[in-house]
């Protein structure tokens, strides 16, 4: 092949790669669309940086007792004795804590009227009933995942959430009572990295709505693989302390 | 492949990814303040048992010490996601090899620990969800 000709061939690669209307080809970024594997993106470099979550303040009643539990939390992890939680016991994050465990990434699902979560870490999953109604907090059974409703607004999915039962682990270790809402925004700012801004709002429990941001970076061609809890070595002794099954042989 | 020791970059890092990844407080499976973050301990021994499991892999290890007797150590590792991530194999120990593994030890003082770096039988090293950290400082 001639220079000339090679040329002459990449032009028109060049031109077939445009529409008639002279526009590039390349791919339209899709706001709306969120399928995919996702990872927490917690800082480095290229990372967005989400806005601080708000502070938070708790109604007198829980507030002693939140803090009280923290600073047991602190002491015990300074003596080098962390208290057990529901997650060193092998048992379901439930929401909102599933949104983001360590790095382990989830999976996200948009079909016809629903949008489903999969995380990796023990396998939770979450259904998001988009344009339903959403029932009162009442008429929902407490569970770890409560029930969601969601919709579009532009290209921000909002998704709320009611029916988290009291023993599920909260944010910061916040309590929850029976009437805490959680509701999410979740927005691609740019086509590979998802924020989503999460809103809790107990009126029993908070002196006002606490809110947080996480961040995702997109895992293209990551194959999600199952995570069974079947051989815990973590125990709870009779102290509350999480402590490692050694072995004698 | 090119040998860490070109890498000094991306072997810091690693150690730096790993610093994060303990001293942040974000949700895990439990946390990692049962084990001594500061001080290391190597041991160097034969595998009875590798389990490949969630929510962590853990090596069995036969230490032989200097009376002879042989101390028996448990060295806990990433989950199997956090691993393959970071380029592990499930079927990269066999029982009855030849290991050295770096452990930050338990605090407690019981013959367990966290793995900070494995090297195999056949000299290969392997990270705990990160590349091979360097040497630990010598404190």
């Amino acid at each position: 092949m001639t220079r000339r000709f090679a040329a002459t061939v990449a032009v028109l690669a060049i031109a077939a790669g445009s529409t008639s209307f002279g526009q590039s080809k390349a791919p339209v970024p899709e706001p709306r669309n969120l399928t995919g594997v996702w990872e927490p993106l917690r800082g480095g470099p290229g990372a967005p940086a989400p806005p601080p979550p708000s502070p938070i303040t708790l109604k007198p009643p829980y507030a002693a007792a939140w803090q009280a539990r923290r600073a047991a939390q602190d002491e015990a992890t300074k003596k080098g004795e962390p208290l057990a939680t529901l997650g060193s016991e092998c048992m379901p994050y439930g929401m909102p804590t599933m949104m983001a465990v360590a790095n382990y990434p989830m999976e996200i699902l948009q079909t016809p009227g629903q949008v489903t979560v999969v995380t990796e870490v023990h396998s939770e999953v979450r259904r998001v009933f988009l344009d339903r109604p959403q029932l009162k907090t009442d008429e929902v059974p407490p569970g770890y995942y409560g029930r969601s409703v969601g919709r579009w607004d532009g290209d921000t999915l909002v998704i709320e959430t009611i029916g988290i039962a009291p023993q599920v682990a909260g944010y910061q270790s916040l309590p929850h009572s029976p009437e805490l809402r959680i509701t999410e925004r979740l927005t691609l700012t740019t086509p590979d990295v998802l924020q989503d801004q999460i809103m809790l709002d107990d009126p029993v429990v908070l002196d006002k709505p606490v809110t947080y941001t996480l961040a995702y970076r997109r895992l293209p061609k990551y194959e999600m693989v199952e995570f069974v809890c079947d051989n815990n070595r973590e125990y709870t002794d009779e102290k509350g302390v999480v402590r490692m099954k050694v072995l004698d042989k | 492949m090119r040998s860490l020791s070109t890498q000094p970059v991306a072997r810091l890092l690693s150690v730096a990814a790993v610093i994060l990844l303990v001293g942040r407080p974000v949700a895990g499976h439990h946390s990692f303040a049962m084990f001594d973050s500061v001080n290391k301990t190597t041991i160097t021994g034969t595998v009875t048992r590798f389990e490949w499991t969630n929510p962590h892999v853990f090596i069995e290890v036969d230490v032989p010490g200097a009376n002879g007797q042989v101390k028996h150590w448990s060295v806990e590792l990433g989950s199997p996601s956090i691993l393959q991530r970071s380029g592990w194999k499930f079927s990269d120990v066999k029982p009855g090899e030849k290991i050295t593994a770096i452990v930050n030890p338990l605090r407690d003082g019981r013959p367990g620990g966290m793995l900070y770096r494995l090297t195999l039988a056949d000299g290969s090293m392997r990270g705990n969800g990160t590349a091979p950290p360097p040497d630990p400082v010598t404190r």
